[in-house]
């Protein structure tokens, strides 16, 4: 049988993952990105504090990797990620790709925890991206 | 010491621009030089290709002269995976361009120390002054070439410092 449905098929996969993101979890995660800094010299040495943006995209699933139990080892994360949000913030924000909006990312909040992106895969269907999966690691407490 | 740190890399942001106009970094929603500081940027999970990243190790001090001296070491890193025009084939040419650019770079072998922290940077009345660099073996992971190079970087300290 063939879909006759009048919406794009292409955006099945995206719609399928945001509905299974919704039901097991439904959380928001904050990507604290930098804005650009007038006064490159100044900020490139650490002297200037930055202008952080908080850019939520929902809906995520956070998921706990298995613990490699190494001494002083923390614990690393899988965050699912929407790539309808994404793709929303992306085009809010005028940037050239998803790649870009993560690059400008300094870290993530998921439920007041701050954690830092080691690495960014993507799951595609029909040649469109559905669902980001960013490997985290528990960021540590910074001074005040 | 920050301040010699902070006039290091500053000098050698400068001549870079100077030396090769075309190699540069989007960071921080910025295009600069391709030469960033590790520790005043965003942790790096992986360090990024065809730019310099200036890492700061030991750390000296020489209190038996008229004004302390600080020594400091800074490890230069670069790494490439070639061009996309040579398919990565020139990957060996491009690490030989970044260790010519970095020599060129490092000459001459002193600059000024200024206060960053001062707007605009306030001269002080000393240098800062570096050896040559030591470069380390090229280190190669499949397509991935990289080296790395040690600067001793000294300044004197001075008054309010």
């Amino acid at each position: 049988m063939s879909d006759t449905a009048p919406r794009n098929p292409r955006g099945a996969p995206q719609m399928l993952a945001d509905a299974l993101l919704r039901s097991a979890a439904g959380a928001t995660a904050l990507l604290r990105v930098t804005t650009a800094s007038t006064d490159t010299s100044m900020s490139e040495v650490g002297l200037v504090a930055t202008t952080f943006a908080e850019v939520p995209v929902s809906p995520v699933l956070m998921r706990k990797l298995r613990p490699s139990w190494q001494e002083g080892g923390q614990s690393q994360w899988e965050l699912l990620v929407s790539a309808t949000s994404v793709e929303y913030q992306v085009n809010a924000l005028d940037l050239a790709s998803a790649q870009a909006l993560f690059a400008m990312t300094l870290a993530v909040t998921v439920a007041g925890q701050d954690y830092l992106i080691e690495s960014i895969a993507s799951n595609e269907a029909f040649g469109q991206v559905y669902l980001y999966r960013l490997l985290l690691r528990e960021a540590r407490q910074q001074a005040v | 010491m920050q301040n010699a740190k902070d006039s290091f890399y500053m000098a050698l942001r400068t001549r870079l621009t100077a030396i090769n106009p075309e190699r540069t970094i989007l960071l921080r929603g910025a295009v600069r030089p391709g030469i960033l500081v590790e520790e005043a940027e965003a942790p790096l999970s992986q360090l990024p290709n065809d730019v310099f990243v200036l890492r700061w190790m030991g750390l000296a001090t020489d209190m038996d002269l008229a004004s302390t001296m600080a020594v400091e070491q800074c490890e230069i890193v670069y790494q490439t995976c070639g061009t996309q025009s040579f398919g990565g084939l020139d990957r060996g040419r491009t690490l030989s361009e970044m260790d010519e650019e970095l020599i060129a770079m490092l000459q001459p072998f002193f600059t000024p120390k200024l206060n960053y922290s001062a707007t605009p940077p306030a001269a002080m009345l000393t240098q800062v002054f570096w050896d040559e660099p030591a470069f380390g073996p090229m280190t190669v992971n499949r397509d991935l070439l990289g080296r790395s190079a040690s600067v001793m970087v000294y300044s004197y300290q001075e008054q309010g410092e």
